[in-house]
């Protein structure tokens, strides 16, 4: 894993000591607040309902365990004992005093942590595969790449005030878990007659306006990355809208000028680019790359996992729920839910990161990952060491089998926490996650995602169920859409019809199951593919037709 | 005076059909929320053409917030009377901006009547009727000309004479529609909570209804909201407003044309409420790499326009010049500045890095950033920036020279080779 050399220490230093002095600069009036605002959200702290957020990066969602004791540290000494992981693969922390954040950045970099670009107009944290390195399925791993973007695009003098916030995730694999096409650059890593680069999709995104990537570069050269990334940020920033927020982002400068002439602009912008790179990149990212070298694996005994899967019936369930297949046979991947039922998704208590630390150590060569999905992933688990760490995962409330079940719910904080959200979302996950839970291992595989105001931070746009909250007159008003899909099957979610109050989206999305276990054409048809075999109809009766929902009843 | 109830014969005599139209419409939005009622009233046919009149006041949020989500670019007509707090109009830009509303018309009292009405200015404390008659009325009354209806925030709950409010009125030549007619005070606060909307600065210092100044004071615990509006008088509305079809104010004197201003600039809306020390500095100075030194470029920028004509020395560019149309043109050129509208607005960092792409070696100075922004000025080709004496007064010469350290700590030089 990446560690930071002398000239990331003394960069991360450097801007510590620029912000605490912005701090006290707002603080004797040298700055105004609109001035300090984008200062402030550049290094990651927002001004939320009640109290400031502190955002802070987990790039391309690897963590080393002492990382995670950091972010426990942090969130007992200067917040209120936890944090919550979010579906950009950061955490937020949400109970921080203003004056207090600088030496809370202070501490997360002895770690190796930064709060930098997670926020504003800017490029923000490079997001990748949460399995990468890991997974069976793999061609190439992300991350150096992820790296790479990192630092490119860090304090990037001329990208710092963009129109919008930019984003950029990339996958190593031909089973998309980056939701590359929902980015503003979603990048595929690819070969072509064996030579190594990327398929570049741009004008991706969710938002008020949600539209899945187009590709602009069907194979890019590795070497030519970075010039022309560079290129769609030049040329982004000088086409991109500034007369109107919410068409500001670059989805939007692709929508309405074409991709072939934002295509042309970037290829008009791309030779000098290009030829200001000399190649050191490349010699950057090979010794990123070595770092990247996987962990000396040891042997796992799989006859012991068997036995113990044989014997324990919650074990059982559990493993055939959170783990994903190893690239290697005698290992596993085991992905950590944080979405016990009736819990708020993504939240973490230091208690249970510290416990996550240990086990990292214990069982998993000291590697951690924060999934999109608001879920932790030890990424190398020998199979003898999982009953050990299952037993470990009960005694903290973290052993819940429910990866991709209905209770695998994505959520943004909604309205208890953020200034933007129109209705409440958590509560709505909650009630949705406990009234399922008897039955979901039957229901089997679904997503559902859900926001709390257009802005779809809950990502629902791409939910096999998508729950969007509105605010009708004062009133909360919950609209369905299904058939969203985040995956390399990227679709946006279709709306059924009129929203629902608050206290009847929980029987509404009930019904919506039922029909799906009624229509589905056995345990092996998962709902996302009932719904394309079948469309909206017969759903949509199961909503509104109060004639069915009697005779079900 | 007695305040007479005599109608306004023109104003105030609605004709049959509208009197109907407004029955049928109320009948058919009976049980329909506030939102409902707005957002169907904007496209309804039996509507018709429609603005927004706001005040900006203590509950004014609302609607203008619901009309921000629902179409930013409907009109809003905003009665400038010139007696207006100073808080209020402060209140206008920022919902303006935080709203995105794009079509904000300020109506002011056009300079003639007024000066015949109210030479002095103090006609409010001998008449305020005639007051609010040039101020208000008749202003209002010239920008809804175009207009067969307009959106008020009235409700049930403000007043006595509001009691009987309905989502549709007839008001003389047209449609009147009040969507929060049967709001109560919490659903008011409740909107505004749920949706973060920020409050009018007076309402902490207890005004609950706000109008101009001379005649608006606060309320206290128990009174009516709008008993602080002229405040020892019988006087309830200002005239805008008929009660039973009947204006509750004095006659009009006659006024000419009303001034209709449309604030293009709104246009801004929520991007980081930027603002630069947008006056041209009375004077300035220029930030390098060794600190403040007094600006040595002497002689005139010729704005991009002329280059048509002559090649420029000093060239001013927009942030919305492309570089490219330069090509070949700049042979001339010794500096080039470039316009950041808003530091907030990062074009020109683009701009600078173009031009020093196309090979231009001549100075390169920018304008509109404050101090944090000059390292990336730099390591976007700029030479140096030029600062305001009012923005050097805030930020002194010790702040820009903390960046001067431009070249370190620097990943892209780094990656670039």
């Amino acid at each position: 894993m990446y560690q930071y050399n002398d000239f990331d220490r003394a960069f991360l230093a450097e801007r510590t000591a620029q912000f605490r002095a912005q701090v006290a600069r707002r603080l004797d009036g040298s700055l105004t607040e609109e001035e300090f605002r984008p200062l402030r959200l550049m290094n990651g702290v927002y001004l939320q309902l009640h109290a400031y957020m502190f955002r802070v990066a987990i790039p391309y969602g690897t963590l080393r365990s002492e990382q995670m004791r950091g972010l426990a540290y942090v969130a007992e000494k200067w917040d209120r004992g936890y944090g919550h992981f979010t579906t950009r693969q950061n955490i937020q922390f949400n109970w921080p005093k203003l004056v207090d954040i600088p030496d809370m950045m202070d501490h997360l970099e002895t770690v190796g942590i930064h709060a930098i670009q997670t926020s504003g107009n800017t490029i923000r944290n490079v997001t990748a595969d949460h399995f990468a390195g890991a997974a069976a399925d793999e061609i190439a791993d992300p991350r150096p790449i992820a790296e790479l973007l990192r630092q490119w695009s860090t304090d990037h003098g001329e990208f710092q005030f963009l129109p919008r916030k930019f984003k950029i995730g990339i996958t190593g694999s031909p089973n998309d878990r980056a939701v590359t096409r929902s980015h503003d650059i979603g990048l595929r890593m690819v070969e072509r007659d064996g030579e190594p680069g990327f398929e570049v999709m741009v004008g991706g995104g969710l938002g008020r306006t949600p539209l899945i990537g187009k590709t602009i570069r069907d194979f890019l050269p590795k070497a030519d990355l970075l010039p022309y990334i560079e290129a769609i940020l030049a040329a982004y920033n000088a086409a991109g809208r500034r007369d109107n927020k919410f068409k500001a982002r670059l989805k939007i400068t692709v929508l309405e000028n074409g991709l072939e002439a934002f295509r042309d602009a970037v290829e008009a912008e791309f030779p000098a680019r290009r030829a200001a790179f000399s190649g050191a990149d490349q010699q950057v990212l090979a010794a990123i790359e070595a770092q990247f070298a996987p962990p000396e694996f040891r042997g796992g005994d799989a006859a012991a996992y068997e036995a113990a899967r044989a014997a324990d019936p919650v074990f059982r369930a559990w493993a055939d729920t959170n783990l994903t297949a190893h690239r290697r046979a005698d290992h596993a991947i085991v992905t950590v839910s944080l979405k016990a039922h009736g819990a708020t998704p993504g939240d973490c208590s230091a208690t249970q990161m510290r416990a996550l630390a240990d086990l990292a150590d214990a069982h998993g060569y000291g590697e951690l990952r924060i999934s999109h999905e608001q879920n932790v992933v030890i990424p190398h688990v020998p199979r003898d060491a999982l009953p050990a760490l299952h037993a470990v995962l009960k005694e903290h409330g973290l052993a819940t089998a429910n990866i991709g079940l209905a209770s695998d719910i994505i959520a943004c904080p909604g309205m208890d926490y953020c200034t933007l959200a129109t209705a409440r979302s958590i509560p709505v996950a909650q009630a949705i996650a406990l009234t399922l839970e008897e039955r979901e291992a039957e229901v089997g595989p679904l997503k559902i995602k859900i926001s709390g105001c257009i802005n779809a931070c809950g990502h629902h746009h791409v939910g096999h169920i998508g729950i969007l909250g509105l605010d009708r007159a004062g009133v909360e008003n919950y609209q369905i859409t299904l058939g969203g899909d985040h995956t390399e099957r990227a679709a946006i979610g279709e709306r059924t019809g009129p929203g629902f109050p608050a206290d009847r989206i929980v029987p509404a999305v009930e019904r919506l199951i039922d029909a799906y276990l009624e229509l589905r054409e056995g345990a092996d048809e998962p709902f996302i593919d009932t719904y394309r075999r079948l469309g909206m109809a017969p759903f949509k009766a199961a909503l509104y037709d109060q004639g069915n929902v009697s005779d079900a009843a | 005076m007695p305040r007479d109830l005599a109608p306004l014969d023109a104003a105030a005599a609605s004709t049959p059909e509208l009197v109907g139209r407004a029955a049928a419409l109320n009948a058919a939005y009976r049980h329909h929320s506030a939102f409902a009622v707005m957002s169907r009233a904007l496209d309804d046919p039996g509507v018709g053409a429609i603005a927004l009149v706001s005040s900006f006041g203590a509950e004014s949020v609302v609607l203008l917030h619901m009309l921000s989500v629902m179409d930013r670019r409907r009109p809003v007509l905003f009665l400038e009377t010139g007696m207006l707090f100073p808080e209020t109009l402060a209140y206008q830009q920022e919902l303006a901006d935080r709203l995105g509303l794009t079509d904000i018309r300020l109506i002011r009292p056009e300079a003639a009547a007024l000066s015949a009405a109210d030479p002095s200015g103090a006609l409010y404390l001998r008449d305020s009727d005639a007051c609010c008659a040039v101020r208000k009325v008749q202003p209002l009354e010239q920008a809804l000309a175009p207009f067969a209806a307009w959106i008020t925030g009235r409700k049930r709950f403000q007043a006595g004479t509001r009691a009987a409010l309905e989502f549709f009125e007839p008001d003389g030549p047209r449609l009147k529609v009040n969507p929060l007619a049967h709001w109560r005070p919490e659903d008011v606060r409740d909107y505004m909570e749920n949706n973060a909307l920020p409050r009018h600065p007076l309402v902490a210092k207890g005004y609950l209804s706000i109008g101009c100044a001379p005649c608006t004071t606060p309320v206290a615990a128990g009174e009516d909201p709008r008993a602080g509006r002229w405040r020892g008088q019988s006087k309830q509305e200002c005239g805008i407003h008929f009660v039973n079809g009947r204006a509750v104010r004095g006659p009009v004197p006659q006024a000419a044309e009303t001034t209709i201003q449309t604030k293009a600039d709104t246009m801004t809306e929520t991007m980081p409420e930027a603002k630069t020390e947008s006056a041209p500095p009375a004077g300035h100075r220029i930030a390098r790499d060794d600190g403040f030194r007094a600006d040595d470029w002497n002689a005139p920028f010729e704005p991009l326009a002329n280059l048509n004509e002559a090649p420029a020395a000093a060239l001013d560019l927009p942030s919305t010049a492309d570089p490219a149309e330069l090509s070949g043109r700049l042979d001339d050129t010794r500096i080039i500045r470039v316009d950041f509208p808003s530091f907030a607005d990062g074009r020109g960092f683009t701009i600078a890095k173009r031009l020093r792409e196309m090979g231009y070696q001549g100075r390169l100075r920018a304008r509109g950033l404050i101090a944090d922004q000059y390292a990336m000025a730099r390591r976007a080709g700029f030479d140096e920036v030029e600062v305001s004496d009012t923005l050097a007064a805030r930020q002194p010469e010790d702040q820009w020279l903390a960046r001067a350290n431009w070249m370190a700590h620097d990943y892209q030089a780094r990656l670039r080779g």
